[in-house]
């Protein structure tokens, strides 16, 4: 099958899921969840105000009208307004999703290329006390709470050095910048742990390959063995752990947005399950499934750029 | 890179950029606030939490206003040239409009110039308050008041589209600036709606020009305008003097404890005394204290991880704070914290000893303790301390206190409720909201009740389940606050007024005939003494009944920094920060030793 067939069979699968997307969160939010006028109207809610809401939000419709109008707007990406705040959501979606990427994507960048080069290193000098070094570190950044990285970077670092902003965001380079370095790094500090130890770990199974003993008998030397073999064959693994991760980085991250000011995604659709608002949640759930499906398609493409025996069926 | 080198370029980066961006000398003088929780938006229609509604009120402007200066709690005029003419029978209300106020200029206008404001603005604003097609979040204020209101929301409830040009009897412009409003029957706490930001004036032709996204460009009379003229939904909001605002002059006039401080020394200037407004939005605690005690925020209520050590005595700012010219505010917050007990249940309905025993056996004074820094006023009933019918020496028979002689006595009204040390109780759950200091709250009650032999389960609900649950019934007992909508005992008793049943806002459904009968009455009189005797009296009513476990009335904690002048703690915030001051000089020495 050809590499183009291959991807618009894909993509058509777009379809069935997004149904079953639709379906799942007109389930879960239109017919067992509670009534969202009521937190809506706030605390003055009388029954006649909770009844003429429901006819203006259109759940007073039968269901299959109901289901059809969440199908509809999931293929058009016309999403409406928020119930919560009235705002356009591909608005919301639009501004909240640059300030998440401005810091996501660097932070992204970095750790990939950092834990990668750490874990050739380690890979490389296995069994040795580097190695050994780096697992404690490792392990040991993992078992530290996220928020412990925020509360202690924020005051020593923000706060008492006075090396970073405390909190906050300008639109616009180089405004922006003194606002997202310091929570680069925290992401960069919570993924090095477990991405290095992930790495090494494919690392290690490929150093012990049939492949890798020949290319030492050959007499290659272990730079060659390790960056043209080694690294070439660990890619596979490595594209399907980073190609996956890509989607969530838009997502953004909600603890560190909360806690430096960041106006993106993080806790867009945590906020919209809170406030019923259910427009909100549509549209977060299924552009994330549109994403996951877009983004796993590109993994099966990378791995048949990166290792040319792998078959697409 | 190695991980050092990467933490240097980056530290390098930040102390570039920093430098590169960080502001030099502003002209003028910028007050910078801290809120901490997102804005909606600007339309005063749906500005029905107080971060909105602050936000709202810097841009709009209503008929009314609270005299910031005065306590207890008391209007003024604001875009009304006086308080208005009321009929004898207390149902017809004149307003004069204010002459010569302008909107902010905006492209909606012919030209980009701000007409003036007239009577029809407010005709305008508040039947877009009662339009049926934009369920305003303030309708409740309004509902089954204004003569023929109903009956035009009704009609176009029905109908594709609303049309503003149907007269309705009770709400008419006379002339360009007479303003009438004819009421249904007496509501004596009318004039409180008309202070608040749901019905502050906006302009059709505004409205109409940005249609959906009218609430993404405020075009108002206030002393404040958005800079660029959009508000996005950001974390930060920046405002800057409204150049065409009236010349409305800071007051000369308030209580003696104002003058005494020395609040009206900047009698006469012309309003707002500042030239920008920088408003950030901090979710988290920490951040925002931080932000506060490097000098980046004016003012900030003192969050409850820091109390101990912002304030070691529970009265007095610490000495560390002092030397950095901290200043430290605290007041009673108009409000109260209580468990309802849910009066469908013949359970708690047919006994009041039950109720009274669950009362007594929840020790106030810890609680207090652990989770309002032993700093919140007990509750004896339900009216808060700074309004007419707050009884100060009284205290409630059923307030328990942790003593020895309180869970006696619920062990004995427990006894003669028919469960003697709690046998043939069912588990009496109690719903909450799933934050950790409710967990606590809740954990904290079950340990209470289990002193007299009284099983309780907590169950934490995300907020519009908990909502649902209470709206349905379907709770035996559930933890909560209110928070006054305006300074009257009417707001705290309606929330046990019979007829006012969930979803209403009495969630607990305690129905009483004789507390009822009071109520209706009491609500269609105007102040003065006689409401006053009867406020208390069902006042005390309520504690004697204890239709719920009254808990508190919080206190606010507020710390500001030396700089900001003219700051006052209030329950109503709208439209305050016109009166701020920054004293630069003061800030600038400040600042070296923060």
């Amino acid at each position: 099958m050809s590499l183009t067939s291959y991807i618009i069979r894909r993509l058509l699968y777009v379809i069935p899921v997004l149904l079953g997307v639709c379906f799942l969160v007109f389930l879960l939010f239109n017919v067992v969840s509670p009534d969202p006028t009521i937190s809506m109207l706030g605390k003055h809610a009388t029954q006649a105000q909770v009844l003429e809401l429901r006819e203006v939000l259109g759940l007073n419709e039968p269901l299959h009208i109901q289901y059809f109008n969440t199908v509809k707007s999931a293929f058009t990406f016309d999403f409406g307004r928020s119930w919560s705040t009235k705002q356009e959501i591909s608005e919301m979606i639009k501004s909240g999703a640059i300030p998440s990427a401005t810091v996501t994507f660097p932070a992204f960048i970095i750790s990939f290329l950092l834990s990668v080069s750490i874990s050739l290193f380690v890979a490389f000098y296995r069994g040795t006390f580097f190695d050994r070094a780096a697992v404690v570190v490792c392990v040991t950044l993992m078992s530290i709470s996220s928020l412990v990285y925020i509360l202690v970077g924020q005051w020593f670092f923000a706060f008492h050095l006075g090396w970073f902003e405390i909190s906050g965001y300008e639109e616009g380079f180089p405004d922006v910048v003194p606002y997202v370095l310091l929570p680069i790094l925290i992401i960069v500090v919570l993924s090095v742990g477990p991405d290095v130890r992930f790495y090494r770990t494919i690392m290690l199974d490929e150093i012990y390959q049939d492949y890798v003993r020949t290319a030492r008998a050959k007499g290659l030397s272990e730079k060659v063995i390790m960056f043209k073999h080694v690294l070439k064959n660990a890619m596979v693994s490595i594209i399907t752990y980073v190609v996956l991760k890509i989607p969530f980085l838009i997502l953004g991250s909600l603890l560190i947005e909360s806690f430096f000011g960041i106006p993106g995604l993080g806790g867009i659709t945590l906020k919209a399950v809170n406030s019923s608002d259910y427009p909100v949640i549509k549209a977060m759930t299924v552009l994330s499934a549109i994403a996951l499906i877009i983004f796993n398609l590109l993994t099966d493409v990378l791995y048949k750029v990166v290792d040319p025996r792998v078959q697409l069926k | 890179m190695r991980f050092p080198s990467l933490l240097l370029f980056l530290l390098a980066s930040s102390l570039l950029f920093t430098s590169c961006t960080k502001k030099t000398d502003e002209k003028g003088k910028t007050l910078y606030l801290a809120v901490s929780s997102q804005v909606k938006g600007m339309d005063p229609i749906y500005a029905n939490d107080r971060y909105s509604g602050n936000e709202v009120a810097r841009v709009y402007e209503g008929l009314l206003q609270y005299d910031y200066f005065r306590r207890p709690y008391t209007l003024a005029p604001n875009l009304a040239e006086a308080m208005p003419t009321v009929s004898e029978d207390g149902l017809t209300y004149t307003f004069k409009v204010l002459k010569g106020v302008v909107f902010q200029d905006d492209a909606a206008f012919p030209e980009g110039k701000g007409r003036e404001l007239t009577a029809e603005d407010f005709v305008y604003s508040i039947k877009r308050l009662a339009d049926p097609k934009l369920q305003g979040l303030g309708w409740w204020l309004l509902d089954g008041k204004i003569k023929g209101l109903n009956e035009w929301r009704n009609k176009y409830a029905e109908l594709p589209k609303t049309d503003y040009e149907e007269e309705v009897e009770g709400l008419k412009a006379l002339d360009r600036y007479t303003l009438q409003f004819k009421l249904s029957k007496p509501f004596p706490q009318f004039l409180y709606s008309l202070a608040m930001p749901f019905t502050y004036a906006v302009a059709r032709e505004v409205v109409e020009k940005y249609g959906d996204e009218f609430l993404n460009h405020p075009v108002g009379t206030g002393p404040f305008a958005i800079r660029d003229g959009v508000f996005k939904q950001t974390k930060k909001i920046y405002y800057v003097k409204n150049p065409t605002f009236r010349e409305k002059l800071y007051p000369c006039e308030g209580s003696e404890e104002f003058k005494e401080k020395g609040f009206l020394k900047d009698c006469g200037k012309k309003l707002p005394l500042v030239d920008r407004l920088e408003v950030n939005i901090i979710e988290e605690n920490q951040p925002r204290w931080l932000n506060f005690e490097k000098g980046r925020v004016d003012f900030v209520a003192v969050p409850k991880d820091n109390f101990d050590s912002v304030i070691p005595d529970a009265k007095n700012l610490g000495n560390d704070y002092k030397e950095k010219k901290i200043e430290l505010l605290i007041s009673p917050a108009l409000d109260i914290t209580y468990i309802a007990f849910n009066h469908d249940l013949a359970l708690f309905k047919n006994n009041k000893k039950l109720r009274r025993a669950m009362s007594l056996a929840y020790d106030i004074d810890e609680a207090n303790k652990k989770f309002n820094n032993n700093q919140a006023i007990r509750a004896q009933s339900i009216v808060p301390p700074g309004i007419a019918g707050y009884m100060e020496s009284y205290k409630s028979p059923y307030r328990g206190r942790g003593r020895k002689e309180d869970i006696e006595k619920a062990k004995k009204l427990l006894a003669e409720a028919g469960f003697p040390e709690g046998k043939g109780l069912p588990v009496i759950t109690y719903d909450c909201p799933n934050n950790t200091v409710s967990r606590h709250q809740g954990e904290y009650f079950q340990l209470q009740m289990a002193k007299i032999g009284i099983n309780v389960k907590v169950i934490q609900n995300p907020w519009p389940e908990l909502q649902k649950k209470i709206t349905t019934r379907n709770v035996m007992t559930y933890g909560i606050a209110w928070s006054a909508d305006y300074p009257d005992a009417e707001n705290f008793l309606q929330l046990i007024y019979g007829p006012n049943r969930a979803p209403g806002a009495n969630g607990s459904g305690y129905d009483n005939p004789e507390f009822n009968k009071l109520f209706k009455v009491a609500s269609v009189m105007q102040d003065g003494p006689e409401r006053t005797a009867l406020y208390e009296k069902m006042n005390r009513m309520a504690a004697e009944e204890v239709p719920w476990i009254f808990l508190v009335h919080r206190q606010s904690f507020v710390v500001k920094h030396g700089w900001l002048k003219n700051y006052i703690s209030t329950d109503f915030e709208a439209g305050i920060s016109q009166y701020f001051d920054v004293d630069k000089k003061l800030k600038k020495e400040t600042l070296k030793k923060l």
